[in-house]
């Protein structure tokens, strides 16, 4: 521990620099996450070979879709630095290679082996900086026979057997209405990063961390796995997997891998029966049935004796199902899941994202969603972080940077070079296409 | 045990505390295959996670449960009823040489015991403490009681994830299975744990950490939020493939072995593309019409799109086995994988190759089982089990007796007292 007496950081990773070569979503997600708790993430960018800012299906009707444009971009890349250069040039590579001799991260998600092809592989970067933390991002990992194969989330999460687990039975795999494993890859870059910085800070030794987003979505199938490797049931079954419910009527009593084997556990329709008004109830206990039983106003049916014992809701789910869904169309979902709540009974609104950023009254009170300035994209709510440090707060300091924005700052603030050098660059290629014109802003930098 | 003798983790040298039930039991096992020394404590009689089925058998018992195994992988394990004067002094002597301790228990229960970060960090300035909860330490929602499927609902998932009219009218939302609300809690409450340790070599000072499951998931649907943020759009439920805020083409196609592959064609079609679809037909012998020079013209080629997708895609795909279209297609720069249940998995040479499945001896049952491993590969500091779940109240002697000194006698008293 360094000495108690000089004043805290006011962020976790205050200090920490990190070169990010990452684009699309996955690694892009997990460097912004770095950059909330307070570590300097300088962006690598080339705009001939940007896949991430284009295209862009999230800029707002009236703007013009450029570069800068993307309203998914900016959430996904807040509270980092745009450099532009051209790290396929003899010169950017030397330029690159002075930035990480300065920083202690770099994170990549190129296809598995591009950046050793370029000279920037693990052993060549640990001869610049010995304690250097790498952390690949790749679609198979950059081990094991596989490794040239590619993903978008939908490929990783099938390959993996997460979309199989989601579905109703008889009917295809629903899958994840996204790229899950986007999210869940940039978590894990995030936390391999923060392992090994942690790991460097206690004894000196930084590594090379090979993490795969296909690999990474494996382990969250693990009762499922164990329940083949140890008692020989696969998945494919009767009844699996039984859509929104706990066990599929009908078929033999086998877990879940969710929760409880209990009813009852579904989806029901809410008022005004539109595409998003829907509620979920579960029911863990005869107790908690009960209660559930009076918020609906003890209707006659929901009394029979069949229903009283967790054998027998299970039995006779369509029934249950069918007389909480008249109920619960007489309700708003917000209104239902009040009612419900305030008896102790499990239930939730589905919520759709207009639902979370507009009407979630516990999002709303915990600073969800902020709005931030961007100098193309005008003001924007962007999403916070899920928890709260005590001492060091994460949050969203900088918009997303416009490409380049930060070239001018890095490369002669940071790495030294004069004004001279900068416009150099421009002209021969290094810091920007010498053929592609220029924003204005870059205009100004160059002045 | 497996291996328990080489290389230490990356975290080796680290101990949490983990009072947590199936919110924080995933987080727990992050840290203890990482090399956290992780101490499991529950209540006297077993956490409620040892109920989870499936259970070894068939047969249900608080050391059978598959679930129980998998989640807390590495961890020792104790049981002490925190909410009695002994077990209360004995989890703050534990505190005192605790790194970390990780708590999943209702807002306020902690505090109510006089074991809240405040309490137990005056003995030790150094400790981070994280408490993963459904909604948070405050809010209207707070003490709402949850659910997988409620957190589902309410964090978005739910309304990107069902099927397409024609291959499921009328359809609810359908939650994804597994129950990734505690995995997605549990990522973003570890990445808050490790930067208050990254602060901590620094600083040499620890934190409170207040960590939301509900946020935690309303925050991984991708761009649903950005879609309505900058362009106010609701997105469509489609299957097996991305919410849209209109229909896109199909990606999941039924193959010869009643296995589906999921196939991202649409979006991609150029004259490039079309060409390796046929070359990627003529070495399986699937008879097409891709040969035609009309299909050098990118027009054309978005003229024909349903027929490339439906006719040929569907119809390659349905004549031959999901596991060698997806190889053949991947050797050939197609992003295509076969839809494959876990148990598939067993067999995927490229796992094998990481050395993705870990044998992990049960030595009280005499058996070893195999278990899935880890999402990253470390050079310098294996990420890897170190030994299966603890039993009940395993490492009780080891811990109250080998490390805070108790006496075997006043072990049993404690026992009988129902406090351990």
């Amino acid at each position: 521990m360094t000495d108690m007496k000089t004043t805290p950081p006011r962020r976790a990773l205050d200090g920490i620099r990190v070169v990010d070569f990452s684009w699309v979503r996955a690694g892009p997600w997990a460097t912004r996450w770095l950059g909330a708790l307070g570590a300097e993430i300088i962006k690598i960018e080339w705009p001939e070979s940007e896949r991430g800012r284009l295209p862009s299906s999230t800029t707002p009707k009236g703007l013009e879709v450029n570069l800068n444009t993307s309203g998914n971009f900016n959430d996904t890349n807040v509270n980092k630095k745009s450099l532009t250069l051209n790290v396929r040039s003899p010169r950017g590579l030397e330029i690159v290679k002075r930035l990480i001799a300065k920083s202690d991260v770099v994170i990549e998600n190129f296809s598995s082996r591009v950046l050793s092809k370029w000279g920037l592989g693990y052993p060549e970067l640990a001869g610049i900086k010995p304690d250097i933390v790498y952390v690949s991002m790749s679609g198979y990992g950059h081990t094991g026979r596989n490794h040239h194969y590619t993903t978008f989330g939908p490929v990783a999460q099938a390959a993996s057997g997460l979309t199989f687990l989601s579905g109703l039975p008889e009917k295809p795999p629903a899958g994840w209405g996204w790229s899950y494993m986007d999210d869940t890859g940039g978590m894990y870059g995030a936390m391999c990063a923060l392992t090994g910085l942690y790991h460097r800070n206690m004894t000196g030794k930084g590594q090379h961390i090979d993490q795969s987003q296909m690999v990474s979505a494996v382990p969250l199938n693990g009762p499922a796995l164990l329940d083949f490797t140890v008692n020989g049931r696969g998945s494919r079954r009767a009844g699996f997997p039984p859509g929104n419910r706990a066990h599929w009527p009908g078929t033999p009593l086998v877990g879940n891998y969710r929760g409880p084997t209990v009813a009852p556990h579904n989806a029901y329709r809410t008022h005004p029966g539109d595409y998003n008004d829907w509620c979920v109830i579960v029911c863990h206990s005869d107790e908690e049935w009960h209660r559930l039983v009076g918020v609906m106003g003890s209707p006659g049916w929901a009394g029979a004796e069949t229903f009283a014992t967790v054998a027998g809701r299970l039995e006779h789910q369509e029934a249950i199902d069918a007389g909480i869904e008249a109920w619960s169309l007489t309700l708003g979902k917000y209104e239902l899941t009040e009612r419900c709540q305030a008896a102790g009974v499990r239930a939730m609104p589905v919520q759709s994202a207009e639902d979370r950023v507009e009407n979630d009254p516990q999002l709303r009170h915990r600073g969800m969603y902020f709005e931030m300035e961007h100098p193309a994209l005008g003001r924007h709510k962007v999403q916070n972080a899920p928890f709260k440090l005590s001492e060091t707060p994460a949050f969203n300091h900088a918009a997303s940077p416009m490409i380049g924005e930060h070239t001018r700052e890095i490369v002669e603030g940071l790495l030294g070079m004069s004004h001279e050098e900068l416009r150099a660059g421009f002209d021969d290629g290094t810091f920007w296409p010498a053929k592609r014109a220029r924003f204005a802003y870059m205009e100004d930098m160059l002045r | 045990m497996t291996d328990t003798h080489s290389a230490a983790g990356p975290l080796a040298g680290l101990r949490d505390l983990e009072l947590a039930d199936e919110k924080g039991q995933f987080c727990g096992k992050l840290l203890a295959d990482l090399g956290a020394d992780v101490i499991k404590i529950e209540p006297p009689g077993g956490e409620a996670t040892r109920r989870a089925g499936p259970f070894l058998d068939d047969i249900p018992h608080p050391d059978r449960s598959l679930s129980f195994w998998y989640y807390n992988t590495s961890k020792r394990g104790i049981t002490l009823a925190i909410e009695t004067a002994d077990g209360g002094r004995l989890f703050r002597e534990l505190a005192i040489g605790a790194d970390v301790i990780l708590e999943t228990s209702k807002p306020g229960r902690l505090a109510s015991l006089g074991l809240d970060y405040e309490a137990l960090a005056r003995g030790n300035a150094g400790l981070v403490m994280c408490a993963l909860t459904p909604f948070g330490q405050d809010g209207p929602w707070r003490d709402y009681a949850t659910a997988d499927l409620l957190h589902m609902a309410a964090g978005g998932e739910m309304a990107s994830c069902g099927y397409d009219e024609a291959d499921a009218p009328n359809a609810p939302p359908i939650a994804p299975g597994g129950g990734n609300a505690w995995h997605m809690g549990g990522h973003f409450a570890y990445m808050a744990i490790m930067a208050a340790l990254v602060h901590r070599t620094v600083s040499g000072r620890g934190q409170y950490i207040d960590a939301s499951i509900h946020e935690a998931c309303a925050l991984t649907t991708e761009s649903a939020i950005a879609n309505y943020v900058y362009r106010g759009e609701t997105l469509l439920r489609q299957t097996g493939r991305h919410h849209a805020p209109g229909p896109s083409p199909r990606t999941q196609f039924l193959a010869k072995d009643g296995t589906y592959v999921c196939a991202l064609v649409a979006g991609r079609l150029n004259p490039k593309y079309v060409q390796e679809l046929a070359a990627l037909f003529d070495a399986f012998g699937f008879a097409h019409d891709l040969a035609d020079p009309k299909y050098r013209d990118a027009k054309a080629i978005a003229e024909a799109t349903s027929h490339i997708i439906d006719d040929l895609v569907a119809g390659f795909i349905a004549s031959h086995p999901a596991e060698a279209i997806y190889h053949a297609a991947q050797d050939r720069g197609f992003t295509w994988a076969a839809v494959r249940a876990p148990e598939d998995l067993l067999d995927d040479g490229h796992l094998r190759d990481r050395g993705f499945w870990k044998t992990v001896e049960h030595p009280e049952l005499g058996r070893s089982f195999v278990y899935p491993g880890e999402a990253a590969i470390y050079n310098g500091t294996p990420w890897r089990i170190s030994r299966r779940a603890p039993l009940l109240g395993e490492h009780n002697v080891e811990i109250f007796c080998g490390e805070l000194g108790l006496s075997r006698g006043e072990l049993s008293v404690l026992a009988e007292s129902r406090v351990i």
